[in-house]
């Protein structure tokens, strides 16, 4: 977070790869396609998609809101449903006592624990409410950059996955060396690959 | 290479970057030249983080305190461990930001973006929106731009001849903490 108001924790990622020529309508078109699609009325584990990034509730983008001069600025907004494993043993446990005083035995056979774990495990998710997190993107079409307003190495790894999805491009994160290749010119980045660790004392 | 490998392998690139920087700072007491660009204040407070080991063996050491309290991170230098984050002041045209830079990775962290009369995500006209939108983007692509100058500075010189000298220099600097 912290794009749009406060302070922000970022990364930046290089876009490799061709886009069309009539590079808004694609965009236009991709994104309303792998626009986030809401699960609280259903029982789905989770759903990753775009929203806008002045809102949350926001996946029709009207008059392409995403689009800022020569930016595309989207949020990735992640739901899942998600059941902690105490709470998980908790009602396993207690569905197996049932059982057992049902049945009238002492002892319940391994297969039978493992049905019972995974019919109380479905359950409880699909009773659990689906927890949202959002995660800012600002896109740069002129130098092909992309900031990602996360420092969460999951959160990075999806990004990667849904604007690969989405826009058929790779995102590659510019760690220092990348970086080094971009400000360097051809000679320097020769040596640059050859240099090994300094010690400072 | 894959960038897995990558990450690995060219982890110190950032951390030396960093390191330099803190001495480069303190050289001019705060001040850093930059090419074609003038004088930039960048000046190291209040939080470090040092890094020694790779792996299961990874230890660190974090520093926190004023400027002249920071003389502990230093020594945490001359013991052989590494800076892989600091807070930052940067000041440029008139400019300032504060944040905090994740050296390995380059990652940048708690950007505070310098203060203007816009106050962004907060009117209903979309075209005020955008405007306050890209004046953020600027903002936070201006404080990239700036560091990637201050990236080069650096490298132009660990890649090339005047590495030694300046290396000589860091040295003493890091050094001088045992004796300060």
């Amino acid at each position: 977070m912290g794009f749009i108001k406060g302070t922000a924790s970022f990364v930046r990622f290089g876009v490799e790869g061709e886009l069309p020529e009539n590079i808004w309508d694609f965009i236009a078109d991709k994104v309303v396609s792998f626009a986030f699609r809401d699960i609280d009325d259903t029982y789905d584990e989770y759903s990753l998609g775009w929203v806008s990034v002045l809102n949350m509730f926001d996946t029709e983008f009207e008059y392409a809101s995403y689009a800022a001069g020569n930016y595309v600025t989207l949020s990735m907004r992640l739901d899942e449903r998600k059941v902690s494993s105490t709470i998980v043993k908790k009602f396993v446990q207690k569905e197996e006592e049932r059982v057992k005083k049902e049945k009238q035995i002492p002892k319940i056979a391994r297969s039978m624990r493992v049905e019972i774990k995974e019919r109380i495990q479905n359950e409880l998710m699909r009773k659990a409410l689906p927890m949202p997190a959002v995660f800012d993107m600002c896109w740069n079409l002129e130098n092909s950059t992309v900031l990602f307003f996360s420092t969460n190495k999951k959160a990075q790894a999806l990004l990667e996955d849904l604007f690969k999805e989405t826009f058929g491009l790779t995102l590659i994160q510019q760690i220092p060396y990348l970086c080094g290749e971009h400000v360097l010119d051809e000679d320097d980045v020769d040596k640059l690959d050859r240099i090994t660790p300094e010690i400072f004392l | 290479m894959d960038l897995v490998d990558l990450i690995a392998e060219k982890r110190f690139i950032g951390q030396e970057f960093l390191t330099w920087l803190w001495w480069k700072s303190e050289e001019r007491g705060g001040v850093v030249a930059l090419p074609g660009e003038g004088d930039i204040v960048v000046v190291f407070e209040k939080h470090m983080l040092l890094e020694y080991g790779e792996g299961d063996s990874n230890e660190s050491l974090i520093c926190r305190g004023l400027q002249t309290e920071l003389q502990e991170a230093r020594t945490g230098l001359v013991m052989g461990k590494k800076l892989e984050q600091a807070r930052i002041q940067l000041v440029y045209n008139d400019y300032e930001w504060n944040f905090t830079m994740a050296a390995a990775l380059m990652e940048f962290r708690n950007v505070k973006l310098p203060k203007t009369g816009g106050d962004s995500g907060s009117s209903d006209n979309p075209e005020e929106r955008e405007g306050m939108v890209l004046e953020r983007i600027f903002l936070f692509e201006e404080l990239v731009r700036v560091v990637l100058e201050l990236f080069r500075l650096f490298l132009q010189i660990r890649v090339g001849e005047a590495w030694r000298d300046e290396l000589k220099k860091v040295r003493e600097w890091v050094n001088n903490a045992e004796r300060a």
